[in-house]
């Protein structure tokens, strides 16, 4: 039995339409002979008779489209069977078809606004650090807002807090007010950033005595064999560099969810200056001597003094120290610097009777403060690094050597 | 050697005279019956059954080329095929079976599935080295199959195959001459069978034959009755002698026809009816059949036996290439680069 | 450790390799009797006898060709195309045979030809032979693209390309030939795909191929004394090519500029400048600047030719105006 089919005459033809049957059911052929004619898309041809025998049957009259290639009937001999007619009106397709994905609309993001302009990284950085980029002033080209311009935003942000909505002498009326001083400059400064960092941190303190003979004793020896004179400070600074490079837990900053330990130990000094409180940075202190420290506090300290210092010197602390021993105060609880994990106050040193092996002896003590940002340090780390530095400085020659 | 020589369709009578056995003789009848049936199934499911797509150029009429030329080789030499190329690699002996699954655009065809028909030939264990797509450009590669050949001081040569077509590229000019001036072992079949898709030769080449072109290159032509594979086989023999002797290439012109169109869409509207028919009575299978048979050299019945082997196969061939599977899209970035 | 020249080192690395294996072939115009257009292949002749360094008739077509089928055979050709304007005539054998043919057969083939090439773009050699157009090549998936830019760089990537088992075009600046440099006497070999921290820097990284690298180097120098830091990188090869490298450098510095001498539009440049836009977008403090050669072609006339050419001045502007 031959099939007869209607070709696929090229690749782009999808139907053909039989136009007329020029033989009928029955009717005798020859191979080759014509059977029928067909218009396709771009031609109209005859599909000839694949062998000899009888038309046995149509599947298609005249007037039909079929999908090309199609079997459309059958030629063969009387006797022999005819196949079961469920002949697909297609050939199988020799593509696999493509798979459908059904994609869930896209979420359309709002387009930033016409004219405005900001680099790819400020961009990050602005989102990272949760700052609205059109609030920050643009320093590129064309007013474009860079990573420098996003950083400098997130350092002034961190200090404004909201004011109060009521004022002062509504809530209160009277007492009368003697004098009014602008809250500017680095008082303003100052404010914003001890209300921030109150409000955030969850602050603790511990507080240790440090037996001060063996230090004082050293800057005497100094003094007089080789004529340096090292400050208090400067050994309290190189002292809790080291201790801070066994304990970094304490040298670190809460950011968002995670704790950033710092990779470098820059510890501020709090200074005091007529307009108020500055705390200049002593970079890397782990890694400067003593006399390298002291000579720096100095630079440092008539810088604040004369309102000379610079942005450079001010930013980067990992942690801060302020000496309140001058002054008489013995423990106090300084504020944390943010965004830092920890600040510690030195006391004055005074002299006290304490016992030791059993008897009353007189030494030089020093109460030294340590307040942490409970969030992030624990008690029992804190109070392991404080005996650290304790033990530095009971052991000062350590410092120097 | 130089010049020029012609060879005419050889007599039954001859051939045990030239050298030519039972075996041979019944090898090349069966050989193009089945390239010829190879051809038609290919025809049929283009058409008919729109399982394959993509280009196809059968060989309908030029099967006594493919099969002169690889009868006159040892399996050892060296081919390089065109776009029609599917008779020069069931010559070869490279199975219908990895022919047809390449077609088929299967894992298990000769590439993978990823040439399809102008490549199907690529076959380096059958020593059928490559097939280009590009008209002309297999030309070149085998003059450095041929450079490579030489330098090894081997004996082999390696084949070329391209139409009538080719002959006019550069490439053409560019890789004979340079197997010309090194005197490297290929030998440059071209296949005239009149057309390239609609362009007649005889308007697209000035000279009375191809095989003159050899002289202007310094080296030896051939001009040969391309429906005879005994002559195509004699043809190719002389070649070969001129390449091992140190004679350097050799061009090879067989005069066939192409009986039906360029590719399998072609219905060659363009070709006068009497043309056909008149190549069509020189149909180089009847008449080799008719020569075998009436010199007594083959039965009928072992045609027909020959015939019915051949449908078997193929049919074979068929269903093992429906059956394979496609290459995953992940395995193709690791064929790019070796 | 000795110094040579450009031309040198890659004239070693081919000898070397024609000692070590006796089936490495020189294929060419004019590099057997003639010693090469640029004396690289001078002498080898005369070394290794004209078996197996050839001259060939003028056919770009056959040349490569016939370095492909020979490769088929277990030969190894170096193919040498004298002026990087002449590989149309044989950019159909490169690009539709060359890199296509392992694929096409499904793994079969493999073409281990170096294809070595030259532009000689400052020479005022008019447009026909000036042109450098590598990212011709990098459209074609299946070759490799080698731009050594310097001796050391040249010989050791040379050697690679000789045992790659890939389609290498290997390309060459004239203008570098006599430049000299340091180079190890031993044997010893680059890797493809290892982009070349040439010079380390912060501010800005500058990515340079082939003869701009020198004039990168130039440019961080003069940038230095203006207090700007630049790191210069060379891809060495662009396909295959390691923005890795480039992507870290950008994380650092936020700002890229590139160097090339092909003419911007579809150059070079604007492949490496799309592939960072898309892996390191948010590390991006500047948009992203091309130094390369105007799209016409090239004017013969030596002060036009000078004006066209990109150069360390062009550089270093480039590298302010991201700065500024």
């Amino acid at each position: 039995m031959y099939e007869v089919i209607v070709p696929r005459l090229d690749p782009a033809m999808k139907t053909g339409k039989i136009v007329e049957w020029l033989k009928n059911e029955g009717d005798q052929v020859r191979k080759g002979e014509a059977l029928l004619v067909v218009e396709g898309e771009k031609t109209t041809f005859e599909v000839e008779a694949p062998g000899e025998g009888v038309l046995r049957k149509k599947l298609f009259e005249s007037g039909a489209d079929v999908q090309v290639p199609a079997v459309i009937g059958f030629v063969g001999r009387l006797d022999e069977q005819l196949p079961t007619v469920e002949v697909a009106v297609t050939a199988p397709s020799a593509l696999p078809p493509i798979k459908k994905v059904e994609e869930a609309p896209p979420r359309i993001i709002e387009r930033r606004a016409e004219g405005f302009r900001a680099s790819p990284l400020a961009r990050k950085l602005a989102e990272e650090h949760a700052i609205d980029l059109a609030t920050i002033k643009g320093t590129g080209p064309d007013g474009r807002v860079l990573k420098e311009d996003v950083l400098l935003a997130v350092e002034e942000r961190r200090a404004r807090v909201r004011a109060p909505s009521v004022t002062l002498t509504e809530w209160f009326k009277g007492p009368r007010i003697a004098k009014s001083i602008p809250l500017s400059g680095i008082r303003r400064t100052v404010a914003e950033r001890l209300s921030y960092s109150f409000r955030t941190a969850v602050p603790a303190i511990i507080t240790m005595d440090v037996d001060m003979e063996n230090l004082i004793r050293l800057r005497e020896n100094m003094k007089t064999t080789i004529n340096t004179d090292l400050s208090l400070t400067a050994f309290m600074v190189k002292a809790v560099a080291i201790a801070l490079e066994a304990h970094a837990i304490l040298n670190s900053a809460l950011e968002r969810d995670e704790i950033k330990i710092f990779g470098e130990i820059n510890i501020a000094l709090a200074i005091n200056t007529p307009e108020g409180l500055v705390a200049p940075v002593v970079r890397d202190a782990n890694k400067k001597t003593v006399q390298e420290i002291s000579n720096t506090i100095h630079q440092l300290t008539e810088k604040a003094m004369q309102k000379k210092l610079d942005l450079q010197e001010l930013l980067g602390g990992t942690f801060t120290i302020s000496n309140l021993g001058p002054y008489g105060v013995e423990i106090f609880a300084p504020i944390i610097n943010p965004p830092q994990s920890a600040i510690m106050g030195i006391g004055t040193t005074e002299k006290r009777l304490i016992i030791l092996n059993e008897n009353v002896v007189m030494k030089h003590i020093a109460a030294l403060s340590l307040v942490f940002d409970h969030r992030v340090v624990d008690g029992v780390p804190a109070a392991e690094f404080l005996r650290e530095v304790k033990r530095l400085l009971e052991e000062p020659h350590t410092l120097v050597a | 050697m130089l010049g020029l020589t012609e060879i005419q369709s050889i007599k039954a009578q001859d051939y045990a005279k030239l050298g030519f056995e039972k075996e041979r003789l019944v090898w090349m009848l069966k050989k193009m019956i089945e390239i010829r049936l190879f051809e038609e199934r290919v025809e049929e499911l283009y058409l008919m059954r729109g399982l394959i797509t993509g280009p196809a150029h059968l060989y309908f009429g030029e099967e006594a080329v493919a099969v002169g030329v690889m009868s006159g080789l040892d399996p050892n030499d060296y081919v390089i095929s065109g776009h029609r190329g599917h008779g020069h690699a069931l010559a070869k002996e490279i199975s219908e079976k990895l022919i047809m699954a390449e077609l088929f655009g299967k894992s298990t065809g000769t590439c993978k599935g990823l040439g399809g028909s102008m490549h199907v030939g690529i076959c380096p264990e059958k020593n059928s080295l490559f097939a280009s797509a590009i008209v002309g450009s297999g030309i070149p590669i085998a003059s450095g199959v041929g450079l490579a050949l030489k330098y090894k001081k081997s004996d082999r040569v390696v084949v070329v195959f391209f139409g009538d077509g080719a002959t006019n590229t550069g490439a053409f000019h560019e890789g004979i001459n340079l197997a010309a001036i090194w005197k490297l072992p290929v030998i440059f079949v071209c296949e005239n069978n009149k057309y390239a898709i609609g362009m007649k030769v005889e308007n697209a080449v000035a000279t009375n034959s191809i095989a003159v072109r050899a002289t202007a290159y310094g080296i030896h032509g051939i001009l040969v009755d391309g429906n005879d594979p005994v002559a195509v086989h004699k043809a190719t023999k002389q070649a070969i002698n001129i390449a091992r002797s140190g004679g350097g290439p050799t061009l090879i012109e067989c005069r066939t026809y192409r009986q039906k169109g360029h590719g399998v869409y072609d219905k060659a509207p363009y070709r006068p009816k009497e043309e056909v028919e008149e190549w069509l009575k020189k149909d180089p299978i009847i008449n080799f059949e008719k020569k075998l048979t009436s010199s007594r050299i083959v039965s009928e019945e072992e045609a027909d036996r020959l015939k019915s082997e051949v449908l078997s196969a193929i049919d074979e061939a068929v269903k093992f290439a429906q059956e394979s599977s496609v290459l995953p899209f992940q395995e193709l970035g690791k064929l790019v680069y070796s | 450790m000795r110094e040579i020249t450009y031309a040198e080192a890659i004239r070693e690395a081919l000898r070397e390799e024609m000692i070590k294996d006796p089936n490495v072939v020189l294929i060419g115009e004019d590099i057997a009797a003639y010693g090469g257009a640029f004396k690289i292949t001078d002498n080898l002749l005369r070394e290794f006898g004209p078996e197996r360094v050839r001259d060939t008739p003028i056919s770009e077509a056959a040349i490569v060709g016939a370095a492909i089928g020979a490769s088929l055979m277990g030969v190894r050709p170096i193919a040498e195309i004298m002026y990087m304007d002449f590989l149309p005539i044989c950019l159909e054998q490169i690009c539709n045979q060359a890199a296509k043919m392992r694929f096409m057969s499904g793994g079969q083939l493999r073409v281990s030809i170096v294809i070595r090439t030259q532009y000689s773009l400052g020479r005022a050699h008019g447009a026909q032979h000036s042109q450098f157009v590598p990212s011709w090549l990098l459209q074609v998936a299946g070759v490799r693209v080698v731009l050594p830019s310097t001796p050391y760089d040249a010989k050791g990537l040379l050697i690679t390309a000789m045992r790659d088992g890939n389609p290498v075009i290997y390309i060459e600046s004239s203008l570098l030939y006599r430049v000299k440099g340091p180079v190890p006497e031993n044997e010893y070999t680059l890797p493809f795909g290892k982009t070349d921290v040439k010079r380390e820097g912060s501010h800005v990284t500058v990515v340079a191929i082939s003869r701009m690298v020198r004039e990168a180097m130039a440019a961080a120098e003069m940038l230095e004394e203006q207090g700007i830091s630049a790191e210069v990188l060379d891809p060495r090869t662009i396909q295959p090519l390691d923005i890795e490298t480039i992507v870290n450098s950008v994380r650092k510095t936020g700002r890229l500029a590139i160097a090339e001498d092909d003419s911007k539009t579809g150059g070079v440049g604007a492949e490496i400048a799309a592939s960072i836009a898309e892996r390191a977008i948010d590390y991006l403090d500047a948009p992203i600047v091309r130094i390369a050669a105007p799209d016409m072609p090239i004017p013969f006339s030596p002060s036009l030719e000078q004006e066209y050419m990109p150069n360390k001045q062009r550089i270093v502007e480039a590298v302010r105006s991201l700065l500024e």
